[in-house]
């Protein structure tokens, strides 16, 4: 994989940095979910000479941005800051995985810091329902929780767990995207220091395969019902991945998608309904999402399963096919406004192995995509759906069989 | 019909964060149109902006400012339901609106060569809604559903409570969706009243930036139904007393317990100046960071990095037509919650005494990052322009940089002076 990357912008006053290394929550190993994004956490909290407060101090002090997140995929740290100080903060964004603290205390902090999170969490029933989806299109295995992890599971990781595991991390592999207009030896100095990051990134444990139960229901004393559909689809570099983004837009971006016009406009059952498709190295999911109030959850689950089968059963019109194609290209214009966004997608591409004009590809691709190949892809990728629902104890039977009918 | 020409323009004094100078010109009823013409921007933004926000909702009609922005997208003869978003999307556009306290604003990002559908239609829909019966009924279904989801957020439902407690009576202390009864209650020709009201020309503005003509951007809104707009303002509105519309800050101290709340929340509301006095709020804005932007913050370095209080506390400044709020909301377990409260008031105490030079010099870099940052896209900067030219408070986009290097540490202890928990409005909240 390359390891360095520029998009030179000589007007921009601004610098944005990505540097991305593939340990995602998806190498959280079994009993430890939540780790990566815990080390994630804990590298903001002291590198080199620095300890946390020191660290914090100068970072804020020059009114910079900087984060470090595990996505599902990759753990990524964002730095944003004035171009006159990228000269103080790059050496940064790299001494925190060169040299980082791993302070006990601050492990012990950060760690009942995202306990707390957790907690917090729980009170939004999307949230609780999408985490039953998780274990329904994975397991409890990779990708099967959000990278914020498992209460049960952080409490026992160890602070010197993390500090074993933070040693090694600037021997892997890693890409830096930088946006603006950083200095030649600022750029040569970033280059020589993460030249010597040579090592393959290990493999994580394995998916588990799609467990066969496909419905899951939490218990809420809630107004509504939340509702998920979830397909386990396939990996972002797949060719079929580009027929899955265009079902995904026709159903679920924009006020004229179908979901959106059939669900909320002609039958006004729901106010948020969505599709997403969630682009992953491996196995990406494909999820429909509406909450609606409990009266009205078995028509909208009739709803739901009416467009799944619209979709297996017959192609969508050459009209619908050009709107997707339209709101594909509108989407790829209004992401690259900002040097973050520029920076994102493109440290996304490059760290998921595909060309940098990956996206001008897709766009020349669609242009020759037919009805017949999508509902094809969609027999082929969408055949097993999984259903989560978040509500009340007396709405959830009543689904369960729906759903058990409509499945069987 | 008469159509309004454009009687006035004028270029604003000079260009800020990489951006050329905006440009404004006023149509003959008052309504002001500003643009920014930036070649080499891959989309246009054009957003219209009227004051018609819940704040002017009267007895009775609370959630109609917000529900008459979901019916204006049920289009009208000329564009029926769904037909605006076809049209929009099929060329890569998107639209969308929101409403606020004081305003409501509809907003539409498209490539250039979809410019003048863009202008022709954004308009039309916005302005010439037909608000037809059964599409009101079957519309406000999915409004009771956005409320139904709010009220399953607790956390949403304790920021409305110490809303409610702080503002009492006035609109600010209502829900901007409305309390339901009164939404069962609507019915189109309420709405079409309200409509009348408020979309008129003097309450309007609009901002286009992105890649256009000048030219063509003029001629297209001054000949649809923004240059028809009414140029009279609603005596009635205009007889209102401005004391009737000021807020009366009721602080005090209050305790609320809900279902399915995880964590306890400390909730603290202070009234702060008009938005008409940003340079006021700098100040506010300065302090509220100082106290609680980053972990070098007071607040933060304190109560959740070595005390290890809370999970979160910020400290937030909502400028507002008819006085602003800052809320303050600190997240913590309940057995923690007066620990919280006691240290709070003593940190709240200190900050009283000044901060110390780096502290501010801190705060500032952060604040004027933060606004240079979030004002590096054209539809940031469209979004910025609309509601400045509504509030008739356009000025370059780098004059909040200038006041924030105005505010030093004796400015900055005045201010910090009057802020405690003794003028606040305070809401406790715990798991039931």
């Amino acid at each position: 994989m390359k390891q360095f990357e520029l998009l030179h912008q000589p007007e921009s006053p601004i610098l944005v940095a990505r540097l991305v290394l593939a340990i995602g929550s998806r190498v959280d190993p079994p009993g430890q979910r939540g780790r990566q994004q815990l080390l994630a956490g804990v590298l903001t909290r002291g590198c080199g000479e620095l300890n946390a407060e020191d660290f914090a101090n100068k970072v804020e002090s020059f009114g910079a941005s900087l984060r470090c997140d595990a996505g599902d995929d990759f753990l990524v740290l964002a730095l944003k800051c004035n171009n006159d100080d990228a000269i103080f903060l790059l050496p940064l964004l790299l001494d925190m995985l060169e040299s980082p603290s791993c302070d006990k205390d601050q492990v012990n902090l950060e760690r009942d810091l995202n306990i707390q999170t957790i907690q917090r969490m729980r009170e939004d029933p999307f949230y609780l329902c999408h985490e039953k989806l998780r274990l329904l299109l994975f397991s409890d295995g990779p990708y099967g929780h959000d990278p914020i992890g498992i209460k049960n599971d952080l409490e026992k990781i160890e602070p010197k767990l993390l500090l074993q595991i933070s040693k090694q991390l600037s021997a892997r592999s890693a890409l830096l995207v930088l946006a603006g207009n950083p200095s030649l030896s600022l750029q040569e100095q970033c280059i020589n220091r993460i030249s010597g990051w040579t090592s393959e990134i290990e493999a994580g444990p394995p998916l588990i395969p799609e467990p066969l139960n496909n419905f899951a229901a939490v218990r809420c004393r809630t107004e509504q019902v939340v509702m998920m559909i979830g397909f386990r689809t396939v990996e972002i570099q797949n060719p079929d991945a580009l027929l899955l983004r265009i079902l995904q837009v026709h159903l679920g971006v924009g006020m004229s998608c179908r979901l959106f016009h059939v669900i909320r406009e002609e039958l006004g059952l729901a106010y948020d309904i969505g599709a997403e498709l969630i682009t992953r190295s491996s196995d990406s999911p494909m999820i429909w999402h509406l909450s609606c109030g409990i009266d009205r959850a078995p028509e909208a689950l009739s709803a739901f399963l009416g467009e799944w089968r619209r979709l297996l059963e017959q192609p969508i019109s050459a009209a619908e096919l050009n709107l997707a194609v339209a709101k594909i290209k509108g989407q790829e214009a209004l992401s690259c406004e900002t040097l973050s966004q520029r920076a994102d997608r493109l440290a996304a591409l490059l760290s998921y192995g595909l060309p940098k004009n990956h996206s001008e590809i897709c766009l020349k691709k669609l242009q020759h995509v037919s009805p017949a190949e999508l509902q094809q892809a969609a027999q082929r990728l969408l055949q097993k759906p999984n259903l989560s629902v978040c509500g009340p104890a007396s709405a959830l039977n009543d689904l369960k069989h729906q759903w058990q009918v409509a499945m069987s | 019909m008469m159509v309004a020409s454009v009687i006035c323009s004028l270029t604003l004094p000079n260009s800020a964060l990489g951006f050329p100078a905006p440009q404004q010109h006023l149509l003959g009823n008052g309504c002001p149109i500003t643009y920014l013409p930036v070649a080499d921007a891959s989309v246009v933004c054009i957003e219209f902006w009227c004051q018609a926000g819940s704040a002017m909702e009267q007895n009775t009609e609370s959630g109609i400012a917000h529900f008459l922005e979901h019916m204006v997208f049920k289009g009208n003869e000329n564009l029926p339901p769904g037909a605006f978003d076809l049209q929009i999307e099929s060329m890569g556009g998107s639209s969308n609106a929101a409403t606020g306290f004081d305003e409501v604003q509809y907003h539409l990002v498209i490539p250039p060569e979809g410019l003048a559908l863009a202008c022709d239609l954004l308009p039309q829909l916005v302005l010439q809604p037909s608000l037809e019966r059964e599409s009101f009924q079957m519309e406000r279904l999915v409004v009771l559903e956005e409320l139904s989801q709010s009220e399953d957020q607790p956390e949403e439902v304790a920021f409305q409570r110490l809303l409610h407690l702080a503002c009492g009576n006035h609109p600010y202390g209502r829900p901007i969706i409305g309390l339901r009864s009164d939404l069962l209650n609507h019915g189109p020709a309420d709405m079409q009243r309200f409509q009348n009201r408020h979309y008129k020309a003097a309450n309007c503005a609009v901002a286009v930036g992105g890649c256009f003509a000048s030219d063509e951007l003029l001629k297209i809104l001054a000949a649809g139904p923004i240059g028809e707009l009414d140029a009279e303002q609603d005596p009635a509105l205009i007889d209102l007393n401005p004391n009737d519309l000021h807020m009366h800050w009721q602080p005090g101290e209050h305790h609320l317990s809900l279902p399915r709340l995880e964590s306890a929340r400390l909730l603290v509301a202070w009234a702060a100046p008009f938005a008409a006095d940003p340079e006021a709020l700098m100040g506010i804005d300065l302090w509220a960071a100082a106290l609680a932007e980053g972990r070098s913050s007071r607040l933060v370095k304190v109560l959740r990095e070595k005390l290890q209080l809370v999970e979160s506390i910020d400290v937030e400044v909502h400028p507002l037509e008819r006085g602003s709020l800052v809320i303050l909301e600190a997240v913590t377990n309940p057995e923690s919650l007066p620990k919280v409260r006691q240290e709070l008031e003593k940190l709240l105490s200190q900050a009283q005494q000044g901060f110390e030079f780096q502290e501010i010099e801190r705060a500032k870099r952060l604040l004027g990052n933060g606004y240079t940052f979030s004002h590096e896209a054209i539809s940031q900067v469209t979004h910025h322009l609309g509601q400045a030219s509504l509030q008739k408070r356009l000025l370059p986009l780098d004059a909040p940089l200038q006041w924030i290097k105005q505010w030093d540490q004796d400015r900055l202890h005045s201010l910090a002076k009057n802020w405690d928990l003794s003028k606040a409005c305070i809401l406790e909240v715990l798991p039931e």
